[in-house]
Parts: structure tokens; sequence; C-alpha cells
């Protein structure tokens, strides 16, 4: 019980199809994202990203903690992502699934890995104060691309949210409350973004951009690429599934520059327009 | 005597919701008051497990996911309060041998979230077509240092009060409290007064939340006319 129930055979069939013929079940072009909407706010490093039918809750926090003594001069950057059972039956969080681990390793490596968040910037006091910055991603609905989703909830949560401002003062620490003193943005070296194919046909020959559930289950292959707007490549993923050729790579990165470009300005516009 | 956010002592913040959101639930609802925001998902009834079963009634399963962090206790006892509430409402003699199961996130706490809570999983209920006895709505109340009461208290006002009571009662039936959370030290009259404090204040949430439901339904009608 509660396990994932993948399409019928007849549903399977007219998808690849449809596709053979150029053309995705939900109506979208093989390059197409689905409707994106990200919100921001009410309170600082609180963001929703709808992605189609997928839906993604991110929320940053902070705290003042002692760092590791092995990193006596970086903050603590800590990830919690977790499948709950909100996002579809059986999706139960106590027994993490292969997917599961998946997902929260790849939009964790995402962040982390590639220091988007400038970790010695959040150093108080050398080997006494830091801040932790928390990142929790909550999934509330899957339709399918959850690690993109999660992702841009990320990037867009780390970027609208403000810390307390602190002034030190030799061995002093003071922080500032937040209505005491104006609370300071993080200091984020670039914005990764993931953006992830999905491969079809026994070859591997049809591609598609941004998988919805359906397509996720019919799927022969993924690949993920993580690119910053600087056009750098942050992080690539292809775990398993059929072989695929440098070509299909190359494509898929050429099409992944300008969606994270799109992206990008979504996320500006969504933090515009929650301080205005 | 005035609020932090200028409201008058029996004055709720301003109320939001939506009601199916989720495209994966078989019901959902967000509910907010001010900042405090709570999203409630109902999966059911859907078959149980085995061991968890019972012959002649559906199992009510609540889950509570906090905002910040991996679930506590405090999650834990949360999660036992929405589940004694709604058990008793819902009519699970309809549905024998099934599960349902409540998922409740929590996306802001800023004061009165366990209200916020039961309104938002009676919604999400209803949106599910679960079939109830009545809906829940639930209130909370704060007395603060000055002795004066206020309802639905921010997490400031609740910092700094005294006592803090929650109360959520049955539509239409007047009974008394399902549920009552009470916490700090007060006396029976402010008790008293709380009790009527929040039974008002119930009856304007239910209002409120009749009003949604009762767009979204016309709405459905219209476009299933159409």
């Amino acid at each position: 019980m509660g396990a994932e129930i993948g399409p019928s055979n007849i549903e399977a069939a007219f998808l690849l199809e449809a596709l053979k013929k150029g053309t995705r079940v939900d109506g979208r072009g093989i390059y197409d994202y689905r409707t994106l909407k990200i919100s921001c706010g009410p309170t600082y490093g609180l963001a929703e990203v709808q992605l189609g039918q997928t839906r993604v809750l991110a929320r940053v926090s902070c705290e003042v903690t002692r760092p590791f003594p092995d990193r006596p001069t970086e903050g603590i950057v800590l990830f919690n992502t977790e499948l709950s059972s909100m996002a579809g039956f059986g999706l139960d969080s106590s027994r993490s699934s292969t997917q599961e681990v998946a997902i929260s390793r790849m939009v964790e490596r995402v962040i982390k890995q590639s220091r988007a968040i400038d970790a010695e910037a959040l150093c108080i006091l050398a080997g006494e104060k830091v801040w932790t910055v928390r990142i929790d991603v909550h999934f509330l609905d899957h339709g399918g691309n959850l690690i993109d989703a999660a992702s841009i909830a990320a990037i867009a949560a780390l970027r609208h949210f403000r810390r307390p401002d602190v002034t030190v003062d030799g061995e002093e620490a003071i922080i500032h409350d937040v209505r005491e003193r104006n609370p300071v943005p993080l200091s984020i070296h670039h914005t990764p973004i993931c953006v992830t194919f999905g491969f079809f046909g026994s070859a591997g020959d049809m591609l598609v951009l941004d998988p919805t559930l359906l397509e996720e289950q019919v799927q022969v292959s993924s690949f993920t690429i993580t690119l910053n707007s600087h056009r750098e490549i942050c992080a690539l993923n292809k775990a398993g599934g059929i072989p695929l050729s440098p070509d299909q790579i190359q494509r898929c990165t050429q099409v992944a520059l300008a969606k994270v470009d799109e992206v990008n300005e979504k996320i500006q516009l969504a933090l515009k327009a929650s301080t205005a | 005597m005035s609020r932090p956010d200028r409201r008058e002592a029996s004055q709720l913040r301003a109320l939001n919701c939506s009601l199916g959101q989720l495209n994966r639930a078989d019901g959902s609802a967000q509910f907010s008051a001010g900042n405090t925001s709570v999203v409630s998902g109902i999966y059911g009834p859907v078959e149980a497990k085995v061991y968890e079963e019972k012959l002649d009634r559906a199992v009510v399963e609540v889950k509570f996911r906090p905002d910040i962090g991996a679930p506590t206790t405090k999650d834990k006892w949360m999660e036992s309060a929405i589940r004694n509430t709604f058990e008793r409402e819902i009519l699970a003699h309809l549905h024998p041998r099934t599960l349902v199961q409540i998922v409740v996130q929590l996306r802001e706490g800023d004061g009165s979230v366990d209200s916020a809570a039961i309104n938002a999983t009676s919604l999400a209920l209803v949106d599910a077509g679960i079939p109830l006895k009545c809906m829940v709505t639930a209130a909370t109340c704060a007395v603060l240092s000055d002795d004066t009461t206020v309802v639905d208290p921010t997490q400031e006002e609740i910092d700094a009060a005294r006592s803090t009571h929650t109360f959520a009662f049955a539509s239409g039936s007047p009974t008394g409290p399902l549920y009552v959370d009470s916490r700090g030290e007060f006396t029976m009259d402010e008790y008293n007064h709380c009790y009527d404090l929040c039974a008002l204040a119930t009856e304007r949430v239910l209002a409120f939340m009749r009003t949604a439901i009762e767009g979204k339904v016309t709405k459905e009608a219209k476009i299933s006319a159409a």
C-alpha cells in the first residue's frame, strides 16, 4: 500500500506516440517550462514556488551558534528537505525513499557545495559565534520535477531572507533587534538553478524539459544541469538510466542556459514584488 | 490599552483562505490569520494498513509538520490535539477499515497556530468531501500582564502574556467546546471571559469559512453547468 502506481500501458504508449510527433500530453513544446509562479514573503525568507502542479515551500531561518572547530571563521549552512506525505499519499518521510534522498542530496549539493552562500560573511566572532543559516524545503504537492522547483524555492528564499544586524566591539557582539536596526541580506555569491530534462525512447533520442510526474514515470533517463546567472555550470547529475551521447548533453546545456536566465528574471520580479 | 498592530481587543487578524490548491491531495486548504499561515492536506478514505485498520470505522491519522526543523515533541502533541478534536466529528463509521490521513504543514507561525491548524483542517476536510457531523472552528485568547484579554494574539503578545487559551467549537451545537488548551496562570473568571470571547470569535471564523466554501461550490457548479 502507498506505493506509487505507475501509469497504465495505454497512457505510457500515448505519451510516447505524442512525443514522436513532437507534442507533449499537456500541450507544451518540448523545451517549455510549465507556468512558474514564485511568491516571497510576507516574512523574510519565505518563498513558495508553483511549477505547474508542483508546489514547494522554502523557509530560511538563522540562529547564533558555535562554529565547527576546524572551520572557526565560517558560518554553518544547514539544509533540510523532507518529502512529506502531503506531497503524495505514501511518500512517507519516516522511511526515506531513494527518490527522496536523491532529491535532497541534489538540492543540498547545488546550494552548499557550489558555495552559493558566503560562509565567512556569517562569522560574528571567530571561533566563538557564527550564524547558522537553516533552509527548510517543504514539498506540498508532487506534480513532477521536484528538483527544479526546490532549487528555485531555496534560492528565492535565500535572496529574500534578512538576518538581524550585528555590531562587534572587541570581544562583545551586539545582535540588533529587527525593529531597532534594519536587518541585512545574506551575502550570496551566485544563484545556481537546476534545469531537469527527461529522456524517452529506447535510445533516449527524445527529450523534454521539466518533466511532469507522468513523464517522470515513463522516462528512461533524466539529466539535471545546474547553472548560475554567470553562465557557469555548478553541478551535473545523471543518476543511472540509459546512456546518453555527449551531443545530447551539449544540446541540454544550450537549452538550460536560456531557461536559467528566464528563471532568474522571475525570481528578481518576485523579490521586487514582495518589497513593493 | 493598545495592541502592537492597533487591533481592538476582540478583533481577529485579517483572515484568508483558499481551498483545493493541492492537486495530489484529496482535499486541501490554506488558512491564514495575519502572518500565521497553515496548509492542511487530506488523503482519504484510503486503504489502511492491516495492523492499524479498525473493523467498524475509519482511522484518523494526523501529521503536523513545523515550518522550521524536524518535528519535535511539541509537534507530536499538536498532532494528538488535532486528531482528538476531529476523530469524533468525522463520521468514521461510514468508511470502515479505511484511513483518513490529515497532513498539516505550518507555513509560518506568528501566534495562535493551534487554532489556525484546526480551522485549516476543518476546511480541508470539507474540501475532501469527508462526511462530518459539523464544522469545527477554533480561536485563541491571551490574558496579558495588565489583565486585559485579547483575541487572536500574535507571537509577540503570547510571549508577554500571563496565560493563553484556545477553544474549538462544533458549529451549531451549544454543548460546549470540543477542544480546550489553557496555559499559564489564570483565575476562573478570566477563563470564563476567554471562553466567551473565543465562542464569539469562532462564530465569525465560521461565517468566514462558510463564505469561502460557498464561493468555491458556486464556482464549481457554474463550471459543471457550462
